[in-house]
């Protein structure tokens, strides 16, 4: 075929074939490493798969992945596997998983992802699900006010399985060495960083660096703090109201007086970690478990009570995560079947406190491994009931919500703030031109 | 004087270095004549593996594309054809123009900082140093480092105030510098982490290029009474022109399609300053999922490259005829 | 049979290995003074270069928050072996980079001599289509890609990401085969076709023999894009048990805590591979490297 040459043809078994032989010699390795596709597609319709992702430590999935695959359904009903997704990039992950038809059945993910794709019309509503939690008592036993923001016209768009919290924390030695109170309200908090400023710690620990996220969650935090918030009740950007104005306000002054660190808008979370640990960090919004995180559990680190606002306004930012279904199942009975069983194994994950979250259920809050830790109580009691979600002023959730949380509006107009070289309005006005932009469609 | 003494000697050099030259000037009339039935059946198989690869790796992307850049859908569905509106919407857009600008420079950096860099490293190499091997080989680990990696390592030695290098600073009495929270300094630091991890390359093109230059030239050159700089910009300089025309190209398209260096050490902040082509079409595909304009982003940016990868291309093929 | 024919190393200073000596001697007049001047020189630049990657050492070598151990340790070492799948990704990330490697050589080295000795306007058209093709950015052809390979069932394995691999070495490997091969002799090849040789057998027994510094330059710019790549892996790889290192890395990187000493003990075995490649093939650098054999372009 290469050619009719018959000194060529002697010339093929000559070991001078350097190219050859290493095509020749990559066929087994190719052949070899083909080898994990064959067990992962043998039967596509046998199995309901059930993606997870890194929520904790690696101890965390592999708790979930003992409740998934430990599921034992009815007959007829299909069993289910499980798959950590990594987070970078998840959603590139997700979508060409979809667009392929390799997805899951059903998944947890990011917080506004089921919008997302009901929008692209991927999500299996669950309403069913819905009906048998109630059957089984379960439904009764859901936080208030957990499940209503993802009731849209069409149905339930997913179940929530945990809530992600914005708080307050603080650490009680430097305000003791300051010799100060813990802040209740904005005024103090003001004056607190100002104390603290001159014992070199900070009143407002934030950061916006690559792939940080708790600058844009303070922002907003502060505007829901303040009676505001980024849409109005029927889910209309609102950006301009009076009352972010006076939040950012109040954030640029904090910036101004050095109660913010000047490097914040660099900070990636592990920055923001050592900040923490490093004792720089006296007061500020982050997620739960924050001791742990920063691996200081002596009980220096601990939850603060809501600020009040100077209307008096308390708020805090609450993202519930969820666990969605997807059309593309080889039997929604059985996704169906499968979720409702795995609601009713969350317990454990609080049980082995695995968990950086609050549960949605009462009872798992009543357990002695979640109640024993005081920051879940204050949390539990001061923080959930007051939690709003970034649909704040509104309260139904929406595809509109990945945009402004992940998108590049929020940070622009977080890391602007942050530097402080800006006035309130002009800031809000860039922030709200931004997401006009991307939203429109 | 000097000057023309110097120019024989590169003549000469020049000479030795290519002794079958580029030119080829008696080869490929004598082959076509005897060969060319078979040539040009034999050529095509050869090329076949590499056209299949390049359609479906390269070409089925760049098609896909070129479909989603003109339509206003998502990821997963390709939506309705827009026509040019997306390309419209990111022209007119001054973040595209802020990050085409900063992608610029970058690139400029990037490549120059690099290129001196590794010139500068693999003109001390070249000279006769102990354990010159050793440096050689340590001197490639920034090159090897996983981007991930040093991107954390990079993080710890400028992020806070803290850090090893801003108290240097300090303790050095030149003020307390936020080198990613301040916009400049974190475009500098960005440029400087990138020359960081490119020099190597660099230093290698230009190591090797060194090596196949004749030394009895300098020998001819010096004792024409050439001084060190002559030498260097009148031989030096012309002999490595080729590869580094070469190592230009790929560096420029290695600093225009990169995500991780930029992405992973600032995310192209604070507020845009360090936000390139390729971070704001990642940003505005995956980040405000608006897929078209991203993919139009993407797709402007290839043309562009293809532009300057033709110009310095027929650069190289000009040097190589001369 | 008789008529293999060998360039000789000496033949032409851009084919062999032999100047070496010749290029180490230039300046060594200078005297031994100046000599140590550059030792220290080069010394302090080194030293100040690699603060980075010293810190990432250093990282992998401290205890972790939940150890006992003080003072450095190689713990987390032993931790990241048995505790996660590494030994696994490290087998993963050799065979993936192996196979790139190979193929990719295997491919490119045939294109690149019909861009070498191809004087068609078709040949040169393509030897630019090469080049302008390549040049979309992997984030944006990725999820195309996952599409089409997802429907020929390559995905979350390995075969499917050496593809991609190879796809996106190909071109420039193709052009550094190239442009090794214009500093061959056409002497040679014309030598055998009298000798009865096909232009095929001519190019695997005459050209090829004679080219292992241009494959070794190809192959080392294969090895490290395949071997250092995340960003194809994340898209494409799902089970943990087919990962490659780079993906192990990023698997540690939590939502709420990374187990950074595990991070930086793997970015450290990740680092040794190819260190090792370039420590065993330091000498080809200096003559018939990447640049040399572009540099006959």
């Amino acid at each position: 075929m290469f050619n009719k040459s018959s000194a060529a043809s002697t010339a093929f078994s000559r070991r001078g074939f350097l190219g050859l032989t290493a095509a020749a010699a990559s066929v087994p390795l190719l052949a070899a490493c083909g080898g994990g596709s064959a067990s992962q597609g043998a039967d596509p319709n046998g199995v309901i798969k059930f993606w997870d992702m890194p929520w904790a430590t690696p101890a965390y999935n592999d708790a979930a992945k003992k409740i998934a695959e430990g599921y034992a359904p009815e007959s007829g009903k299909l069993k289910a596997s499980y798959q950590t997704i990594q987070w970078n990039n998840f959603y590139q992950t997700f979508s060409s998983a979809i667009a392929s038809k390799t997805g899951p059945s059903v998944s947890t993910g990011g917080g506004f992802q089921s919008f997302q794709f009901e929008q692209q019309g991927q999500i299996a509503y669950a309403d069913k699900v819905v009906d048998g939690l109630k059957a089984n008592g379960m439904f009764d036993d859901f936080l208030p006010g957990v499940l209503e923001p993802f009731k849209s016209e069409k149905g339930y768009v997913a179940v929530p399985w945990q809530l992600d919290m914005r708080v307050f924390w603080y650490r009680q030695s430097l305000f003791e060495q300051a010799g100060l109170e813990v802040p209740t309200d904005w005024s103090s908090l003001l004056e607190a960083g100002k104390a603290l400023k001159k014992i070199g710690a900070f009143g407002f620990a934030t950061g916006s660096g690559a792939g940080n996220n708790i600058g844009n969650h303070s922002m907003i935090m502060m505007m829901v703090n303040n009676g505001g918030g980024v849409f109005t009740k029927d889910g209309e950007l609102d950006v301009m109201n009076d009352r972010n104005v006076e939040a950012v306000e109040f954030l640029l002054e904090l910036v101004s007086n050095g109660i913010v660190d000047p490097a914040s808008v660099s900070y990636t979370t592990e920055n923001l970690n050592a900040m923490w640990r490093d004792k720089k960090a006296a007061f500020g919004p982050y997620v739960l478990g924050v001791p742990e995180r920063v691996g200081d559990t002596s009980g220096d680190i601990m939850v603060a009570s809501p600020l009040a606002g100077p209307h008096g306004d308390k708020g805090g930012l609450v993202f519930p995560n969820n666990i969605m279904m997807y059309t593309n199942t080889p039997s929604q009975e059985s996704s169906e079947a499968f979720l409702i069983h795995y609601m009713g194994q969350l317990k454990e994950l609080w049980k082995q406190k695995l968990m950086n979250a609050l549960p949605v259920f009462k009872s798992i809050t009543e357990i002695p491994e979640f109640a024993s830790d005081p920051n879940n109580v204050k949390i539990v009691k001061e923080w959930q009931p007051i939690a709003k979600t970034f649909a704040s002023q509104g309260n139904v959730l929406s595809d509109k919500l990945a945009v402004l949380d992940g998108g590049q509006a929020l940070n622009q107009f977080t890391q602007t703030i942050l530097t402080g070289k800006t006035d309130a309005k002009s800031a809000l006005q860039t922030f709200q031109s931004g997401l006009e932009s991307v939203l429109k469609k | 004087m000097s000057l023309t003494t110097a120019q024989k000697g590169l003549n000469r050099a020049r000479r030795g270095v290519a002794p079958s030259g580029a030119g080829e000037p008696s080869g490929p009339t004598n082959r076509t004549s005897k060969l060319s039935a078979q040539t040009s059946r034999t050529f095509f198989w050869l090329l076949l593996p590499s056209i299949v690869l390049l359609v479906l790796i390269h070409g089925y992307p760049l098609i896909h594309a070129g479909v989603q850049a003109t339509h206003d859908g998502s990821l997963i569905e390709t939506g309705n054809f827009v026509g040019a509106e997306n390309f419209a919407t990111v022209l007119s857009s001054p973040a595209f123009w802020k990050a085409a600008q900063f992608t610029l420079l970058f690139t400029i950096v990037g490549v120059f900082g690099s290129w001196l860099v590794g010139l500068g490293l693999a003109l001390l190499l070249r000279t006769k140093i102990p354990a010159g091997g050793t440096f050689k080989v340590l001197l490639l680990l920034p090159w090897v480092v996983p981007i991930v990696v040093s991107s954390t390592a990079w993080n710890w030695l400028v992020a806070t105030p803290d850090s090893l290098i801003p108290s240097l600073f300090r303790h050095l009495g030149l003020g307390a510098p936020l080198f990613l929270a301040d916009p400049t300094l974190a475009a500098i630091t960005v440029m400087v982490f990138k020359v960081w991890v490119s020099f190597p390359f660099m230093m290698m093109m230009i190591s090797a290029a060194l090596a196949s230059v004749d030394s009895t030239v300098y020998e001819a050159a010096s004792m024409d009474g050439a001084s060190r700089w002559q030498q260097f910009s009148q031989i030096t300089l012309p002999l490595i022109a080729r590869s580094t025309y070469i190592s230009w190209i790929l560096m420029t398209i290695f600093c225009v399609n990169d995500f991780p260096t930029i992405y992973l050490l600032t995310g192209g902040g604070p507020v845009d300053a360090t936000t390139s082509l390729v971070v704001l079409a990642y940003r505005t595909v995956f980040q405000d999922f608006a897929t078209g304009p991203g993919i139009a982003i993407a797709f402007l940016m290839t043309m562009t490259l293809v532009v300057i990868s033709v110009i310095l291309y027929r650069q190289i093929r000009k040097s190589s005829v001369e | 049979m008789s008529t293999v024919v060998h360039a000789h190393p000496e033949s032409g200073p851009a084919l062999g290995v032999a100047n070496d000596g010749k290029s180490r001697r230039i300046l060594s007049e200078a005297g031994h003074r100046g000599q140590w001047w550059r030792f220290l020189a080069i010394l302090v630049i080194t030293a100040i270069v690699l603060v980075p990657i010293m810190v990432t050492v250093v990282l992998a070598l401290t205890p972790g928050t939940t150890s006992t151990t003080t003072g450095l340790t190689f713990e987390n070492f032993g931790k990241v072996f048995s505790g996660t799948l590494a030994s696994t990704w490290l087998q993963n990330s050799l065979i993936t980079t192996l196979a790139t490697v190979f193929v990719s050589v295997a491919v490119a080295a045939p294109a690149g001599y019909v861009l070498s000795r191809g004087r068609s306007k078709a040949v040169s058209g393509y030897s630019l289509l090469l080049f302008v093709m390549q040049s979309l950015p992997i984030i944006t052809s990725v999820v195309p890609l996952f599409i089409l390979f997802a429907g020929m069932g390559l995905v979350d394995n390995l075969m499917g990401l050496t593809i991609i691999y190879v796809g996106s070495t190909m071109t420039v490997a193709t052009w550094m085969m190239a442009a090794y091969f214009d500093s061959i002799p056409m002497s040679l090849e014309e030598a055998s076709w009298i000798d009865g040789c096909s232009v095929f057998g001519s190019f695997t027994k005459v050209v090829l023999r004679n080219s292992l510094p241009g494959i070794l330059s190809t192959a080392i710019f294969a090895f490290l894009l395949a071997w250092n790549d995340y960003l194809v892996a994340i898209v494409f790889l799902r089970s943990s048990e087919i990962f490659t290192l780079p993906m192990g890395v990023q698997s540690f990187f939590q939502q709420n805590q990374t187990d950074w000493t595990s991070v930086m003990a793997l970015a450290v075995i990740m680092m040794l591979p190819p260190v090792i490649v370039f420590a065993a093939l330091n000498k080809y650098f200096s003559v018939g490297g990447i640049g040399g054999s572009l540099a006959g372009r």
